[in-house]
This record gives structure tokens, sequence and C-alpha cells, in this order.
């Protein structure tokens, strides 16, 4: 099975590189959005997932980069990649500057700051006249679908080989020492607050890059849509059903999720949201690890295997 | 200077609300260590069992508010003890994710059941003012703040000195130490949590009585909630009457002098500025 692995990897991203050839124009438009889902998830995956931090602020990253293409190409008319280069300094100076203080907050008290911070980020946006004020900036359209679809899937691509990166490198094996014993990797010599806030800054590069191709395909933004608080919602639920600190679990939940809530949404919208929320709540009593801890451990226990999950965690 | 005073007046009032906004979020997370991220769309909800007792049963919504409050402590006690017991003892981000899936499970519900409409709780005295030396006090805000802190001071005087409310801080200060007295957590966790909504019950209730309603109104609150709890500390239930004031007088105070668009960006602002600078509150103790 595990020799296996690769070429099947190798195999779906050639299928979906193809995508563009063979799939209509709504399946290209839907991959658009779920790759750019699966990266900010994957952006979660390393600052909440390997590092522990669970971030409810990533979706400012995300603004941010959209901001960043927005007002080089409108106010500036430069063209779209410093555009992108833009954001992502807006971006890691977020990360750099707030990450500081911010990170050295634990647990709630984390969430809660980043959450705030996610809070805020609309009305201070919304105030300053270079990014439109609350009327926001429309961007000149390119028309071109499997453009953002390809770049969507290089960006997710780049993103999760990172993540193998972290998997085996000095860095990531530090992050993950962060998340299972903050003291004890001070102890070991790693120097913690570089280390989060790399992470975070990291994290902030690959939601921002995906902020940026968002707002160009739009060709449209205001303060409240990039800056949209649900999104938040979305990723980490995303990364949590795939399984938190994997590789693979992230971008596994966001093509489930999402395919799932765009064929709710056909029907109804609010049942779509309505969705989420269910599997979340569903998702943390019966299978907190998500999906990549299930299909591990499945074949062995069998349905016992969320039977133990509340026998662990109840009183 | 007229215009300072009825603005300090205008966020005292408005403070007072506030306490009770965020006691029942600053209770399940001192006790249960849980933070409820579902707490503004708790209040959310009792907000609309108000109005629907108001405009069904024309019951005036502060005679109304034990009748929300019960149905809330019912709804919390099956949460805590059909749900939420089931994951006390998981990691601390579990409890603020499912939590969170809560919310969205209420917002979305309340979209479907309630619709998206704007609403307003207004019995015929709702217009009605007093004015004191040239200050314009509107009585249904000073009922509403009176109120808030009344029941903020009960519940106060409940967890101090009745057998319950001792049984649910020995709770949170030693659960095994409780559970050799003769506690039973499962029991107390969802009397702690029902507590919770009561209190979140009773706040939407008055919040309906002083600002529109809809289905979106709860992550603001959960937020300032958030705010409130930090700034006044977990320690005490008289630290929300602080941190609520504070809260109240910063915003009117951003909202005169800076801008209405401001006074979000003020209130979270201090609140990211007192985790990063006293995490234990203004009136916590230090670590």
């Amino acid at each position: 099975m595990k020799h296996l692995r690769l070429p099947l990897i190798l195999v779906v991203l050639v299928a979906l590189a193809l995508l563009p050839l063979y799939g209509t124009d709504t399946m290209v438009q839907f991959g658009i959005s779920t790759l750019l889902l699966a990266v900010l998830a994957q952006g979660w995956n390393i600052i909440g997932g390997y590092t522990g931090y669970p971030s409810f602020g990533n979706s400012v990253f995300y603004g941010l980069g959209a901001y960043g293409v927005g007002i080089a190409m409108v106010q500036w008319q430069l063209p779209f990649a410093v555009g992108m280069a833009f954001g992502v300094v807006l971006a890691v100076a977020f990360a750099l500057l707030l990450g500081i203080p911010v990170l050295r907050l634990k647990g709630h008290y984390f969430a809660i700051a980043t959450l705030a911070l996610a809070q805020i980020m609309a009305a201070i946006v919304s105030n300053v006249p270079l990014a439109g004020e609350n009327i926001g900036l429309v961007l000149p359209p390119l028309n071109n679908d499997p453009f953002f679809y390809e770049m969507s899937l290089v960006l997710l691509v780049l993103a999760t080989l990172t993540i193998w990166w972290l998997t085996r490198s000095r860095f990531g094996f530090g992050l993950i020492a962060i998340r299972e014993n903050e003291e004890g990797a001070v102890v070991m010599g790693v120097d913690t607050t570089r280390y989060k806030v790399l992470a975070f800054a990291l994290a902030g590069i690959f939601s921002a890059l995906a902020g940026g191709i968002h707002a160009y395909w739009i060709t449209f933004l205001d303060p409240e849509s990039a800056f949209d608080i649900t999104l938040n919602v979305k990723m980490i639920i995303m990364a949590v059903f795939g399984g938190p600190g994997t590789i693979l679990g992230p971008i596994v939940g966001s093509f489930i999720l999402s395919a799932i809530s765009e064929l709710l949404s056909s029907e109804v919208t609010s049942i779509a949201g309505l969705f989420f929320g269910i599997v979340i709540v569903v998702a943390v009593v019966l299978m907190p690890r998500g999906l990549a801890d299930v299909m591990r451990r499945f074949r062995r226990t069998g349905w016992h295997y969320f039977i133990e999950n509340i026998r662990m965690h109840r009183i | 200077m007229d215009l300072l005073l009825q603005v300090l007046v205008n966020g005292i009032l408005q403070g007072g609300l506030y306490a009770i906004v965020a006691l029942g979020l600053a209770l399940v997370w001192g006790v249960l260590n849980i933070v409820n991220l579902a707490h503004g769309a708790f209040i959310m909800l009792g907000a609309y069992i108000s109005w629907y007792t108001f405009h069904w049963w024309g019951l005036d919504p502060f005679l109304g508010l034990p009748l929300t409050a019960v149905v809330m402590f019912v709804l919390g006690y099956a949460i805590q003890r059909g749900l939420l017991n089931l994951i006390v003892r998981a990691p601390m981000f579990n409890t603020l994710l499912i939590t969170f899936g809560l919310e969205v499970v209420l917002t979305y519900l309340a979209q479907l059941v309630f619709s998206a409409d704007f609403r307003t709780i207004n019995p015929v005295y709702s217009g009605h003012n007093t004015t004191v030396f040239g200050i314009t006090i509107p009585l249904v805000r000073l009922a509403a703040c009176v109120v808030a802190i009344l029941l903020t001071l009960v519940m106060w005087y409940f967890l101090l000195h009745t057998r319950l409310g001792r049984a649910i801080r020995a709770t949170a200060q030693n659960l095994s130490a409780a559970r050799l007295y003769g506690v039973e957590p499962r029991h107390l966790y969802a009397v702690t949590f029902g507590l919770g909504l009561a209190l979140a019950g009773a706040a939407g209730g008055l919040y309906g009585t002083v600002s529109q309603i809809n289905p979106y109104i709860g992550a603001t609150l959960t937020a300032k909630s958030f705010a409130i709890a930090i700034i006044g500390g977990l320690d005490t239930p008289l630290g929300v009457i602080v941190g609520g004031l504070i809260l109240g007088l910063i915003e009117s105070l951003t909202t005169l002098y800076v801008g209405p668009t401001y006074a979000d960006v003020a209130s979270f602002g201090v609140l990211i500025l007192v985790l990063i600078i006293r995490p234990t509150g203004i009136l916590g103790r230090t670590a």
C-alpha cells in the first residue's frame, strides 16, 4: 500500500492539472474555489496543525493578499505578479508585527486574540483611502479561468511540498516539539518565539497568495468579503476534518467538504452553512484527529474507534 | 461639556448591559474551562424567545425574562449533558471547535426559522425618556442596565454563599477533590452550563429591548463578551461589571471623538492590549 501512494498522488495530480481540458466551465470554477480553500486549510495546518496554535484569524492574511493585488493593480497600475509580491509583504509584515506579541499567548487566549484581529481588520481597511474605503476596488478583468485554475493548483502543490519539507526538517521538528510541549522545546534549545513567528508568517504567505489569486479572479474586492470571518470556519473545519498535522489530510478534507457543500447549496444556500456546523460538532465528538487518523486505525478497531474516542474524553 | 456627560451616561448604560452579556461566558469559562464560542448565538436565541413571547402573548419583555431564562437553562443543561460532557477531557481546542460548530448551526437555524429580518421588542414605554440635569436618559436602557447589574450581583451572591454555588466553585478549583466531597460532576457541569445559557437568555431579552435583533448578532456579541471577560478577569463575577463599563465607555467615547466605524476597532484593540499586557484581567490575580 505504502509504495503505491506516490504514483497514486501523481495520477490524481495529473488528472487535476488536465481538468480544464475535459471539464465544464462550472467544474473549473468550482475547482478554483476548492483549490484556494485547500491552500487556506494547508496554511492553517502549518500554524494550527503542526505548531499547535489554533489561529482563528488566518482570514486576515487572505484579505491582505487580496488587497495587495487590488492596490497594486488598481491604484498603482502594476502587473499582477507585483501585486502578489506586495500582498506577501503585507502578510509577512502583519505576521511579524502582531505575531510576536500574540504568539506569546497560549490556548484560549491565542485563539481569542486572533479572532479579535480578524474582526477589526474589515473596519480598519474600510477607512483607508488607498484601499478604496468601504466601496472597494474593481480590478481589470481577465476572463481566463484555466489560468486561475492552474495557478491555484501550483500554489496548493507548493504549500503541500512545504509541509512535506516540514515533516523532515529541523524547523518542522521544532514546530512539532512546540505543539507537544513548549517548555520542553525551549529546554531542548528550540528558539520558540522565532519558530512560531516563522510558522505564522509561512501560513500567512500561502493564505495571502490564495487571497491575491481570488481577488484577481473575482475582479472585485471590498472589506467585508476580503476579510470574511466565516473563511476561518471553513479552513479550520477542512483541516481538522481531514487531519490536522498531516501532509495530505487538509487537502482531502477540503475536497470532500467543498464537494458536499456545493451539492447542498445548489438546493438551499443556508443548508450548506448548517451542514458545516453539524460536521464540526459531529467530527469533534467522533473523530477529533480527523479522517487521516480514522484511516490509520479503523481497520484494526472497526466501529469501536468512534466509541473509544467518546470514552476517552467524556466524564 | 453636556455632550461629553451625555456620552458618558450612554456608555455607562450600555456597559451595565454588557456586564450581563458577558456573565454567562465568564461563568462557563471559569468553571468548565470551556470558552463558549456560541455564547453570542445563545444570546440571539434568548432575544428571539423574548420577542416571540412579547409578540404572541403580549408578555412584557422584563416580566418575560424569567421564562426566557428557564427555557435557556433547560436547553443548556441538555446540551452539556448530552454533548459537551462527551468531550470535556479533550484538548482545549476541541471545546473551542465544537462550540464554534454550535454557533454556526444556531445562526443558520435562526436564519431558516426566524428569517433574516431585523426585529425589535418595543413595549409601549419604549420611547419614554427622563431628563436629569440636561442629560437624557432613555427609560428602557436604564431599566435594562439596572436589571443587568442586579442579576450580576445576584449571581455573585449565589456563587459565594449558597451550597450549589460553593459546589460550582469547588469544581472549578479542583475537580477530583470536589468529587471526593460528593459533587456529581456530570450534573454540576450541566447545571453550570445551563446557568450560563440562562444568563445569556436574560441578556438576549434585555438586548432586544434596546437594540435590533437578527440571526447574525451572535458573533459580535461573543467577541465583546470575551473582551469584557478578559478586561474584567474571570476570578469574580464582579469583574464583568468593571469590564462591561470599561467597554461601554470606550465604545461611546470612540464614537464621539473618532467615529462610529472605529468603535469596534477600539474595543477589540483594547482587548488585544489587555491580553498582551495583563492576561489575567484588570481585577485578576497575577500568575
